[in-house]
């Protein structure tokens, strides 16, 4: 997975690509920090470029959304095509986390 | 079913050690650049290890490529019986935690599997996360023992990291072995993922904290699923 960030006024959209698997757990644990470290409060993960996903990456995705609440900022999911999009469905993360299309 | 036109493949191999592997096994050598026909039924690829760069080619996975094996750390007469149990099954793959994590497994197999009977672009994505799941279960928590993401936190998620990056280097656990079985039915195929680590229980928790959720994605994706072996084994069985 590689990921880049663009920070806007009001958010900052970070933008997936590629696999999300239990094997790019150093990545996510840096794109986090990054996500924590910049001023705006509204995270944007766009994942329309994002090809798959397994049930480790969903759990990195909700370690995410709870270090986003605990420094009072907001994690959203948008654009998620695919397999990534029927993941999320089926993992039912939509109860728990901003899911935009 | 093998029709016993087996031949053996190990370009990362050298020529001594491939004709004593040929002898164990009682398997012919196939090299294609010297010019020989393929085999009609099934060729056997064996890989020299995780930095056997034949093993990343995409056209060694294709037919008639029908088993894989990692020689690593196996004796000739277990790689001469680890050859001729693969010759009993449709496809069969048998390699070390280490080669089997850079490969993108579960892609490989999917691609093994489609070469035969060609599946749907939705099909071939939910049957990639269903065998994904259980070759990461096998690696990660079978092999390497290392426990999922406790807690939904970043702590959690950083003892995950480091433990999964000690145990990859440590060759006592990276070079113990997944094994991966295929049976083709008629309408569906029967795969088994089997491990070398301690075996596990179902204890009805799943799906909470940031792990857990990768038996639940297989049981929406296979027609059935078994754990066998004290949970070294999973048999899966997906229509097709």
């Amino acid at each position: 997975m590689d990921y880049g960030i663009e920070l806007k006024e009001q958010e900052a959209v970070v933008a997936l690509r590629g696999r999300l698997t239990f094997n790019d757990h150093a990545k996510l644990r840096a794109l986090i920090r990054e996500m924590l470290q910049n001023p705006v409060k509204r995270q944007v993960l766009e994942l329309g470029s994002l090809e798959f996903v397994d049930s480790a990456g969903i759990g990195m995705l909700l370690i995410a959304r709870e270090e986003m609440g605990n420094a009072d900022k907001k994690l959203v999911l948008r654009g998620a095509q695919g397999q990534v999009k029927r993941v999320l469905t089926v993992a039912q993360l939509g109860k728990i986390v901003t899911i935009e299309d | 079913m093998s029709t016993g036109a087996t031949a053996l493949h190990g370009p990362g191999l050298t020529p001594d050690r491939m004709r004593i592997v040929a002898a164990a096994c009682g398997v012919p050598r196939w090299a294609p650049r010297t010019g020989s026909p393929a085999p009609s039924a099934s060729v056997v690829v064996l890989f020299s290890g995780s930095d056997d760069p034949n093993a990343a080619s995409p056209a060694l996975w294709m037919p008639p490529s029908t088993a894989w094996i990692d020689v690593t750390g196996l004796s000739d007469e277990v790689l001469g019986r680890t050859v001729r149990l693969a010759e009993t099954h449709d496809l069969y793959l048998s390699l070390t935690t280490r080669l089997a994590n850079e490969l993108h497994l579960a892609g490989r197999i999917v691609a093994a599997i489609d070469a035969r009977r060609p599946l749907s672009e939705h099909r071939r994505d939910d049957l990639e996360l269903a065998l994904h799941e259980a070759v990461s279960n096998a690696l990660v928590h079978g092999n390497l023992q290392v426990e999922g993401m406790k807690g939904v936190s970043m702590a959690a998620l950083d003892r995950f990291s480091s433990d999964l990056a000690v145990r990859l280097a440590d060759p006592v656990f990276s070079r113990r072995r997944i094994e991966v079985v295929l049976d083709f039915e008629h309408g569906a195929v029967v795969v088994e993922v089997g491990d070398e680590g301690r075996g596990f229980q179902l204890d009805g928790r799943g799906g909470h904290g940031a792990s857990g959720r990768g038996l639940g994605l297989i049981s929406t994706i296979a027609e059935s699923y078994e754990l066998l072996d004290g949970g070294r084994r999973i048999r899966m069985r997906f229509a097709l």
